[in-house]
């Protein structure tokens, strides 16, 4: 039956990253977002985890720890910080890429340079009817090496061969953002995946930048009620003014059912249940609308504050946008599901019939 | 993903076909007769008998009248029989909403005595609760019905509304204060039994949809009742801790409504997906247009079932489950609005005939965002336990 346990692994996990996140992440949040980078500290306890590696199978060169824990210590982390996760986890939303090629060998050796922290990856989501010249960004540092490219059922891997130029980006910047045309890449392969597995691809990516959601969107909600408590304004806290105690309840119940179907579409991938993509799409929908309703939330209520650096409101507003934009955006994400809709079945209601 | 086991599995099978062959039917009939089933109807007895669906729910150790909670089959099953009707699916013998306050509340005597109806299988019998009144919906602490201690019996005036199942009621577990100004301090359980005098059904309400069960109002005239029927027992009410946590069960019936929503706004995606499958040309932008809707709906309803069962879980465990039974009744009632509200759209005209079922749904689904308390109403409990939104004075 349901159980929504966490194994005592994976809660022992998510102290060690909370231990983390209280102490190298929280107090320099700004610091690190001007420096373009987290510091050295925190990448090394990372690399220790590995982050990286929790959700790569142990032949790939992870520790196959599964995608639950992956997304348990990711909400962790981006409670404190999001900024810099996109270049701390490697192969990080890549991982669904590594696990679909065909050339297992190429595979774990682009894993294996993540992992030892000698070359970045991205993954990029093309329209096939578009087409697409240049990576927007990438996580830079270090070195962005491998670009992933999910168009349509295709799967193709590029190797960087120019060098990448930094970027300024709506947020992550800490995570060393760069940009290259494919010009300057060479492909090392192109592969043909078929419908589900191409999903897959885009669906571990997309629950990567779930769970990041969840947790950006939690520290927004903390933050706003901690503030609009405190606030006066009419003679009362800004909070005890009912149309925003209601927004704020609504933001809350979003985050707590984004929070459930991602740690479920997780659970489903654990599991090599095989509608796990169609739900980890889902789960990323609901953590993107959860977490734009939170982060907006927070700016609005604070008012003047949130939309200036001494918050953090701003960052969470801009961060969560920009999530919504990944692996091919929204408009990508609901035509994923919307074309397996029609077969996927109700676990509740397999083999059910109509009157 | 939802992991049923066995016994589960089948009892959901079991409400399918009872679905197919009875559920479904008895609700679009009580809707067009605008009158809930008869008693008599050969659907409870199917559910009634010794082997029924009913027994099953309730689990009850027939022994000792217990009751042997099983919360997830439970709402599962209740889920599922809401899909092919809700106003059925809440006309079910059995306890009711009486059996969640026997449970944390009656003594082992009271169980025995007042549970005890149920393990006669050779009819259908009823179980109903009564807490709101025609001045006290959401805000409980107004319930006005007073009780009063007259020697060894205590006295009942007053009157209540909006309960389910009371009419054809052996007993309803009746909410009362025994003085106003002490709010929900003041409140006592009695337990006021078919035929008592001065306890009058005073009539069956006409509602825009959910009709497949009856929604009675009542008086209470002085209607004396034996100290035996104070539930829990004078000592009960002392406990501040046991008070409660008799009133906490009542966090159990949020999420059942969230169940239920879910299983109704399953209904309106299946007539829609069929409805696309078999109407709208492969490949055509109105199919893709749909289906972009449908996923929508499917995501809705796989959170909103995700957060009953979590404020189910967070029961069964012992942890309180007060936020998050709210989160699931705030969050949903929309979702399934909007699902049948999509699904009708996907039809088009054709979907607000009657014969079609929808518009049945769409008049049904209103009351999940009123009943057990409101939109606003959650929200306003969520803002109290988020941040200490105060109470009004």
């Amino acid at each position: 039956m349901r159980d929504f346990t966490l194994a005592p692994e994976i809660e022992e996990l998510q102290a060690a990253a909370e231990r983390l996140a209280r102490t190298e992440l929280e107090p320099n949040v700004r610091d690190a977002e001007a420096a373009g980078r987290w510091p050295d500290a925190v990448l090394d306890v990372l690399d220790g985890f590995p982050l990286g590696g929790l959700d790569l199978p142990e032949e790939l060169g992870g520790v196959g720890a599964g995608a639950t824990a992956k997304v348990v210590a990711l909400e962790t982390l981006a409670h404190a910080d999001a900024s810099g996760l996109a270049g701390a986890d490697r192969p990080g939303p890549t991982v669904g890429a590594v696990m679909a090629c065909p050339d297992r060998d190429l595979a774990a050796q682009v894993a294996a340079t993540g992992l030892d922290r000698s070359a970045q990856a991205a993954l990029t989501v093309i329209d096939p009817e578009h087409g697409a010249h240049e990576l927007p960004w990438g996580p830079g540092l270090p070195p962005l090496r491998w670009i992933w490219v999910s168009e349509g059922d295709t799967l193709r891997l590029h190797e960087v061969a120019g060098t990448p130029t930094p970027v300024q980006v709506l947020a992550f910047q800490a995570s060393a953002p760069v940009s290259i045309a494919y010009a300057d890449t060479v492909m090392r392969g192109s592969w043909s995946l078929g419908p589900r597995t191409s999903l897959d691809v885009r669906s571990r990516a997309r629950l990567w930048g779930a769970a990041v959601a969840v947790g950006i969107a939690q520290a927004a909600l903390e933050e706003t009620i901690e503030y609009a408590t405190d606030r006066i304004v009419f003679g009362k806290p800004v909070a005890h003014h009912q149309g925003n105690a209601f927004d704020l309840a609504a933001a809350a119940a979003g985050v707590h059912g984004a929070r459930l179907v991602v740690r479920d579409a997780a659970a489903a991938y654990d599991r090599e249940e095989p509608d796990a993509g169609f739900w980890a799409t889902q789960a990323w929908l609901e953590a993107m609308d959860a977490a734009f309703r939170a982060t907006n939330t927070g700016i609005q209520l604070l008012g003047g504050h949130g939309f200036i650096a001494d918050h953090l409101a701003e960052k969470r507003f801009r961060e969560a946008r920009m999530l919504a934009l990944s692996v091919g955006g929204r408009d990508c994400a609901e035509a994923d599901v919307a074309t397996f809709v029609l077969d996927i079945e109700d676990p509740l209601t397999a083999g059910r019939e109509l009157s | 993903m939802i992991e049923l086991d066995r016994r589960t599995r089948e009892m959901i099978e079991e409400v399918r076909e009872l679905g197919r062959l009875h559920i479904r039917q008895m609700g679009l009939d009580a809707d067009q007769s605008a009158m809930p089933p008869p008693v008599d109807h050969e659907f409870y007895y199917i559910c009634a008998r010794q082997d029924g669906l009913v027994s099953r729910m309730v689990g009850a150790d027939e022994g000792s009248g217990a009751l042997d909670w099983k919360p997830f089959r439970n709402f599962l099953v209740g889920e599922e029989a809401a899909y092919w009707d809700r106003g059925v699916a809440l006309s079910l013998p059995g306890p009711g909403l009486g059996g969640p306050a026997m449970r944390s509340t009656a003594t082992p005597e009271q169980r025995q005595r007042f549970l005890e109806v149920f393990t006669d299988h050779s009819k259908p019998r009823w179980g109903a609760m009564a807490m709101t009144e025609p001045g006290a919906g959401s805000d409980v602490a107004r319930i006005a019905t007073r009780a009063r201690k007259d020697g060894d019996e205590w006295v009942l005036t007053g009157q209540k509304m909006f309960c389910s199942n009371s009419a054809r009621a052996e007993w309803v577990v009746v909410w009362a204060t025994v003085d106003p100004s002490l709010g929900r301090e003041g409140h006592r359980a009695f337990v006021v039994e078919r035929g008592m005098p001065g306890f009058e059904i005073l009539k069956i309400e006409h509602k825009m949809g959910s009709r497949g069960y009856e929604t009675a109002s009542f008086t209470l005239d002085d209607v004396r009742v034996p100290a035996e029927n104070l539930l829990g027992g004078e000592e009960f009410y002392q406990s501040r801790a046991g008070f409660k946590a008799s009133m906490a069960t009542f966090n159990m019936t949020r999420p059942l409504h969230t169940a239920h929503g879910v299983g109704m706004g399953r209904a309106a995606h299946d007539f829609a997906l069929d409805f696309v499958k078999a109407e709208y040309p492969k490949h055509s932008r109105r199919r893709q247009l749909a289906m972009e809707r449908l996923a929508r709906i499917r995501r809705g309803l796989h959170t909103a079932r995700l957060m009953y069962l979590n404020a189910v879980w967070l029961a069964k465990t012992g942890k309180s489950n007060a936020l998050e039974a709210s989160y699931a009744k705030m969050y949903s009632p929309p979702i399934i609005l909007e699902a049948v509200t999509a699904a009708l759209e996907i039809l088009g005209e054709a979907g607000v005939r009657n014969d079609k079922m929808l518009e049945k749904l769409y008049r049904d689904v209103k009351i999940l965002d009123i009943g057990e308390g409101t939109q606003q109403v959650q929200r306003v409990v969520v803002a109290r336990q988020l941040f200490d939104f105060p109470r009004d004075k």
